[in-house]
Formats: structure tokens, sequence, C-alpha cells
């Protein structure tokens, strides 16, 4: 990739085209989903900022739609698998297979699965066994796979969106701990609001032809990926983030009462990564050149909900991870010194 | 890359509200301490005349000022006030990022433009007062000293208490001075004073006295002699007086008069009983003279015990002793002594023969010598259903119906058989209701109807007890739950 121009004029015009590429994307994904403007946010962000989402939330309220529009907007190869307690690992991966040349001659060539492709929609992720949801997770992680000996690297930009619901949860397999890890955010989807759903009702029960345009390609992907990295960051917000992380851990003598109470195991160092990461993108959405303590706060949800686990009596008393979360990043805040007596000390 | 002198100059003026906050906060907190300690010259108003005035002021004047310069002089970092900054004019962080990241070596290129939007934001805030201010504690009580001052200050002032301090010398001169009438009162005074004098006196006259016995008789004593410590009181040296000691009927007398009774068996739950009384009936015939008699009352004592513990054990007829002992006691009535020690041999034998039955079950036999002495007891019919004397120490406590531990005499094997074998009912609580019972078998028949179930209850449930404490403390239980539990744990330690 071409060394990017140094002038501040020009880093500017890297934000300004970041920040058009990101409404454009936006609004092509408007187009198809109605309200959910959060959801669609925190997956564009995830998008950019390099890492793979897991979605969550009841049937019918148009998680595969919005990856699929996503998919459609992006000049990207887009695969999906529904995930079902009979899949096997090779189906997602690929495997070899014995083909004969035209000299007759018998070989085996490794053919693909449908994890080769930009952007791979992994419908009821939950639903497989766990062998199976493993397969996935030296793809997501590595942006390779290995089959019988050989490394087959993946196309650039990977990005997996998984959706699982939260309510049937027989016959299914929970995602193990590693692999939840995996997802740089969890996003919850939420019932629509009442304009939202008769917006909804709408434009799918009449005959209505939208047409998506593909607005970004994959290298202009990887080039706002990379721009995302040299947004700077302050020290004392670099410690927020990393107060908020540790405040997770019930064992961190710091850690407030909530989390000591309620959490057994709190978040991995990839939790801080991508809440910094998360935060660096939402800042450059809005066409900040650097990371604020909102941004965080923002970020905050979807980095970490799935990376906390209850202990029993938090699940006992039925405690909400998000409000959880939230009441850790305020004793973050007042831990980091951004109170206001900071001016007595 | 813009300049960032805007940025600087913003920051400026933010770190000179912050240290003009600080000068107000803390010399409010100066000028109330300033206030309290000028009271104190404005109370020595008479001593010190017009000077209190002057001093009170400057004290209240030094007092604000120390504090104010205090506030002033506070150290602060650029980084803190631009965060400041950052919030009282809402820059989200650019001033304190750009501040923090323009002179950094590993700045990213994108730097520069942070640096230039963060001045032209810097440019457009209008400069006003973003540092809220804030009052001490001590701002809300500072008016009590002023208006305590301003009092002081216009009263008259206020006279010091006159006149000496007593004097705790006693001096002839004043003794002299003294009047008659007081003088009874010295006396007593001067007798107090001779008494403590010569009461060292004495002390040594007492340690001569005790010593000198002691030294003559044992010599020097030696280091760690615990009797030494007796050396310096009078009580070392007395004889025991042993008369009044006797006059005075001491209970432990008594004790030693009664030294060869036979021990409280009911409390002693150490020993098993039938083996106490077997060696105690030994003991009394083996170590008397031929010639001797035996002591009515003390066959009659061991009899009578003898009796008691075949009534207690409840068996009838042949391996029963109660009979034998009663008829002893009967013949000891009579004045026969001879037939009453026969009775006691044979009650003894019974007893021994019980005794050995009862340790078969202890040997590594096993299982094939506890089923016959399973049969044997179900030949005996429901009377013979208790284990022998031996059979106490098959249960220890706590662990004789845990499965897998201790033998259990409970019959094993087919339930329905069981019934067959057994069809009496017992109780579970207590010993088993007299009178022939209808109703199903339980695990309670044979030595476990015979002992009071509710010693094993209690044994196993502390057990469990404790197993519950550990688990509570191994797993994650919720404190709410917790207490249920323990809860539940002390209703059947109060059944």
């Amino acid at each position: 990739m071409a060394q990017p121009p140094v002038s501040s004029e020009s880093q500017e015009q890297r934000v300004r085209e970041f920040v058009d590429a990101y409404q454009s994307l936006r609004a092509e994904v408007g187009k198809i989903i109605v309200g959910h403007t959060d959801v669609v946010g925190q997956i564009m962000i995830g998008l950019f900022a390099g890492g793979h989402v897991l979605l969550e939330g009841v049937p019918g309220l148009g998680k595969t739609l919005l990856v699929k529009t996503l998919a459609e907007s992006l000049e990207l190869s887009f695969s999906r698998i529904q995930f079902t307690p009979d899949l096997m690992p090779g189906d997602i991966i690929g495997t070899n297979i014995i083909v004969e040349d035209a000299q007759g001659r018998k070989h085996f060539q490794f053919q693909r699965g449908p994890i080769f492709g930009h952007i791979l929609l992994a419908d009821e992720v939950n639903r497989a066994t766990p062998k199976t949801q493993s397969a996935l997770l030296e793809g997501m992680q590595e942006g390779a796979v290995t089959v019988s000996g050989a490394a087959h690297p993946l196309p650039a930009p990977f990005f997996v969106l998984a959706t699982q619901n939260p309510i049937e949860m027989e016959g299914t397999y929970p995602l193990p701990e590693a692999q939840l890890d995996r997802f740089l955010f969890k996003v919850r989807v939420r019932y629509p609001a009442l304009e939202e759903l008769t917006e909804i009702i709408d434009r799918t029960t009449h005959v209505r032809a939208v047409e998506v345009r593909r607005v970004l390609t994959g290298p202009q992907v990887l080039s706002m990926r990379e721009l995302v990295r040299e947004i700077p960051i302050a020290s004392h917000v670099r410690d927020l983030a990393s107060f908020i992380v540790l405040g997770t851990h019930p064992q961190w003598e710091r850690a407030p009462e909530v989390s000591r109470r309620y959490v057994r195991y709190g978040a991995s160092p990839r939790g801080a990564q991508a809440l910094v990461l998360g935060a660096k993108v939402r800042a450059l959405a809005e066409g900040r050149f650097n990371v604020s303590v909102d941004d965080l706060r923002a970020m905050a949800l979807p980095s970490l909900r799935h990376r906390l686990i209850l202990n029993f009596e938090g699940e006992a008393a039925g405690v909400d991870v998000d409000d959880l979360v939230s009441q850790i990043v305020e004793s973050a805040e007042a831990m980091s010194g951004s109170g206001k007596e900071v001016f007595l000390r | 890359m813009s300049d960032p002198t805007v940025i600087q100059r913003l920051v400026a003026d933010v770190a000179r509200q912050i240290r003009l906050r600080r000068a107000e906060f803390y010399g409010l907190r100066g000028l109330f301490w300033g206030a309290v300690a000028a009271v104190v010259p404005l109370l020595l108003k008479e001593t010190l005349g017009p000077w209190s005035y002057a001093l009170a002021g400057l004290l209240l004047l030094a007092g604000a000022a120390a504090g104010a310069a205090w506030g002033l002089l506070l150290s602060l970092p650029p980084a803190e006030a631009a965060r400041l900054a950052d919030r009282g004019y809402g820059l989200q962080e650019r001033i304190s990022t750009a501040l923090e990241w323009a002179d950094r070596r590993d700045r990213t290129p994108i730097v520069d433009a942070l640096v230039t939007d963060a001045a032209a934001r810097a440019g457009q805030v209008g400069v006003r007062r973003i540092i809220p201010r804030r009052l001490p504690r001590e701002a809300k009580l500072v008016p009590v000293p002023l208006v305590l001052g301003l009092v002081l200050a216009a009263a008259p002032p206020i006279p010091l208490p006159q006149g000496r301090l007593p004097s705790f010398s006693v001096s002839r001169d004043e003794d002299e001075e003294k009047t008659p009438g007081d003088r009874s009162g010295d006396v007593q005074q001067s007798e107090r004073k001779q008494a403590t004098r010569r009461d060292p006196v004495q002390r040594t006259d007492v340690q001569e006295r005790t010593l000198s016995p002691r030294l003559g008789g044992g010599g020097q004593s030696q280091p760690g002699d615990l009797a030494a410590v007796f050396k310096d009181t009078s009580l070392g040296g007395r004889a025991p007086d042993f008369n009044s000691f006797l006059k005075k009927g001491d209970e432990r007398l008594r004790m030693l008069d009664s030294l060869d009774r036979l021990p409280d068996l009911q409390s002693d739950f150490t020993q098993n009983q039938t083996r106490m009384v077997f060696q105690k009936a030994k003991a009394l015939r083996g170590g008397l003279d031929p010639n001797k008699k035996v002591s009515p009352e003390k066959l009659r004592e061991l009899l009578s015990e003898m009796e008691r513990l075949g009534r207690k054990n409840g068996g009838q007829g042949q391996g029963n002793w109660s009979g034998d002992a009663y008829e002893g006691m009967e013949a000891l009535e009579g004045g026969q002594s001879d037939k009453a020690m026969e009775a006691m041999e044979r009650a003894l034998n019974k007893m021994r023969s019980m005794e050995e039955r009862g340790r078969d079950g202890k040997g590594l036999k096993g299982g094939r010598e506890s089923e016959r002495r399973g049969a044997r007891r179900g030949d005996k019919g429901a009377g013979q259903q208790g284990g022998g004397p031996g059979d106490e120490g098959d249960f220890p406590e706590g662990e004789g119906l845990l499965p897998g531990r201790g033998k259990s005499g409970a019959p094993k094997g087919d339930p329905t058989a069981r019934l067959r074998g057994s069809p009496f009912d017992v109780g579970v609580e207590g010993e088993s209701r007299p009178g022939r019972k209808q109703g199903i078998d339980t695990n309670m028949v044979g030595r476990g109807a015979q002992m009071p179930s509710r010693m094993q209850y209690m044994g196993v449930l502390g057990q469990y007890r404790k197993m519950m404490e550990e688990s509570i403390a191994r797993e994650q239980v919720p404190r709410d739950f917790q207490s249920q539990v323990k809860e539940y744990f002390q209703s059947l330690d109060e059944k």
C-alpha cells in the first residue's frame, strides 16, 4: 500500500473521506434496515476496527437481513453458513478431494469451504457443536485455516458476523469463553420502537424495489482500518480504558463492589483492545482526530458484555451484564482521577 | 503543523483560573483558622493591652494570606489544566491529546491534523470561567470566630483569676502558725507518716524471720526453686494446722474416706461399665485376706451396681446376671455373706461370657461371625435383640450409620425376607415401646433399637453440617442462600 501523505491537510482529507465512506455505507444499510441505529453503528465500527461481531437477538428482528444488506453494500464476497447440530468443521473450512487431471492422474485438491469469503454470516452459531464452532477460531484470529498441514490464508478483509438466539437454548451449544473472546463486540438487537415498527410494515408489505449500491471496496476498508490505528489517544483516556477493564476483575484490589460481588471472571486484554479500537473508529466516524472519554463510554458495553462471566450469585440474582458494565465504567471514571475535584490537588 | 500557542494560551488561562479557585478555597480555610487563633489575644486583652487588637488582626490576615498563598503555589501540571479545559469547554479531549502528542517522537501524521483542529477549536471558544467555585467546609463556620472576636474586642477586658496556686510543700513555720484546733488532724497525719516510715522496718523483720528456718533446713535456694517464692511471706514459716482442718469438716476428708467407692459409672463414658464392675469385683475378692471378712457395705454396693447394669442391658434368660445379683443382695440382707459371694461369682461369670460374646464382633472375622450372632440373636426373640455389653464400641459417635463405615448390627439383605423374619416394629426415637407391634420393620431392629437413635443422628448431623460449611466456602453460594442453608441446619439442631 502506498505511503500515506503527511501534510495536515492531507490527513484531514483522509479523515473526511473516512467520514464520508462511513456515512454513505450507513445510508445504504439504512435503505433496508429500519431503526437499529446503534446496532448498525456498532457493526460498522467492528468492521473498520478489524474485528468480528456477534449479534444476539430474538428471531425476526432482522439480524440476518442486516448482515446481508451490509455485505451487499460492500464490494466484497459474502458467504452464509446456517449452523446446525450436524454441521462438521469440514463443511466450514473445506476439504481435500481427489481430482483427476487431463492425463488421468489423480491427486488431492483442496476444495475451499464457505469460510473463504470476505464477509461470513454464521447464522445461529450456537446451534452447531463446539467442535464445529471452534473451526471458526483459527480463521477469526489468524486470518488463515490449516487443512492437512497446509495453511490457507483467508481473503482480506475477513469479517465474521455471527448471530445467536438468546431464548431458544434447548438443543444449542453456548459458545465457549475462548470463542466469545474472539468476537470484538457483542451487539444486542432490541425490539424496534413503535415508529420503527410502523416503518418496517410500510416498507415490507408494499411493492417497493430498493436497490443497494456498493459503496466501498475491500482495499478501501483496509485503508480505513489502517487510519483507525493512527488515531492518538491521550494517556488519561488510555488509563481510563485500563481502569474499566481491570474493574471487571473481582480479584483486582481496586475493583468496584459490584464486580467483587457478581463477577467470576473479568475481561481479557482483548477487551481493552476492543474498547480502544472501537473508540478510535467512533472518534473517526465523528470526524475527530483523537479518542475521547465519551467514545470509551459508548464502546464499553459491546466490548465487554460478552467478556464478563457472572458468578453464581450474579446468575441467581439475575444481574444484567449491561448494568454491571455501566456501573464499572462509572467507578472507573471516579478512580482514574477524572473527578471534578482535580483542581484541588 | 499549526502553531500550538493558541492551545498553550488556553491551557494557561485555565491554569490561572484553577490557581485563583485554589487560592479562594485555601484562603477561606486559612481565614477560619486565623480567626480562631485571633480569639486568643482578645481573651488576653487585659494582659496584652492595645497590642491584643493588633495581634488579633495580624493572625486573621496571616491565616487568610497563608491559605491563599498555599493555594496559589500548589503544583499544577499542564496536563491537568488541559483536561479541565477539555471538560470545561466541551472539547472532547482535543486539547489534552494535542498537548500530549505534539512533542512525542512516535506521533502519527494525523497528530498534525489533531493539533490544527485543537488550535482552531481553542481559538473559537470564548474565554470564560469554566472552573466552578468551591467552598471548604470551614467557610460556613468563619462567622463564628469572627463574631466572637468582635464581641471580645467590644467587651471590657476579662479579669484573669488572681492569687497563688496552693503550695503542696508544708513548712515548719506554717505548722506553727496553725491553730490548736487543727492540731488533732496533724497528729493523725504525723502518725500516718510514722506508720508509713515504720513499715519497711517491719517488713524486713518478717523477711528475716521467715528466711532463717528455711535456710537452716533446706540450705540455699537454687535457681528455679519454686519454694523460693514463698520465702518472703509469713505463711512460708508456719506449720499447717491439721486440727482446725479436721474440725472444719473439710470436704476433701470425706472424699479421702470414700476412696474405695465405686466410680460414678453414669458419668464415666470413657470406660466400659461392665468391665469396670468386673475389675472392681475382682479387686474386692483378690485383694482381701482370706481370713478377713468382706465389707458388707462394699459388697452391697457392688451387687447393686451389677443388678443395675443387668437391668439396663435388658436381658432375660441365660445371659442375664441381674437376677443373680439380686439374689446376692437378698442373701446379704439376711446376713449370708457366703451366699452373696456365690451369687456374685455367678453373676460375674455370666458377665464375662457376655463380654466375650460381644467381643466377637470386634475381631477381623467379619460378616460371617456377625451373621452367626445375628442368627443367635434371632433365636432369642424380641427381648434378646440387644447386643452384648461390648457392642457399645461398635458405633463410634457420628459414623455408625454412615454408609460404608462402621458395622451396623441391623440385618441386611432382602427387605421382604427381613420383614418375614422379624415382623416387629420399633420406634425410631428412644427405646422400643413395650408389647407386640404391628407395622413395618425398620433398620432399627437390633442394637440400633436399644440405643438412643438421637445420638447417632446428632453425630451424623455434625458431619453433614461440616460438609455443608465446606461446600458453602468452596462453591460460590449467594449470601442469602448461605443464611437459608445455615438456618435449616440450625433448625435441625434445635429439634
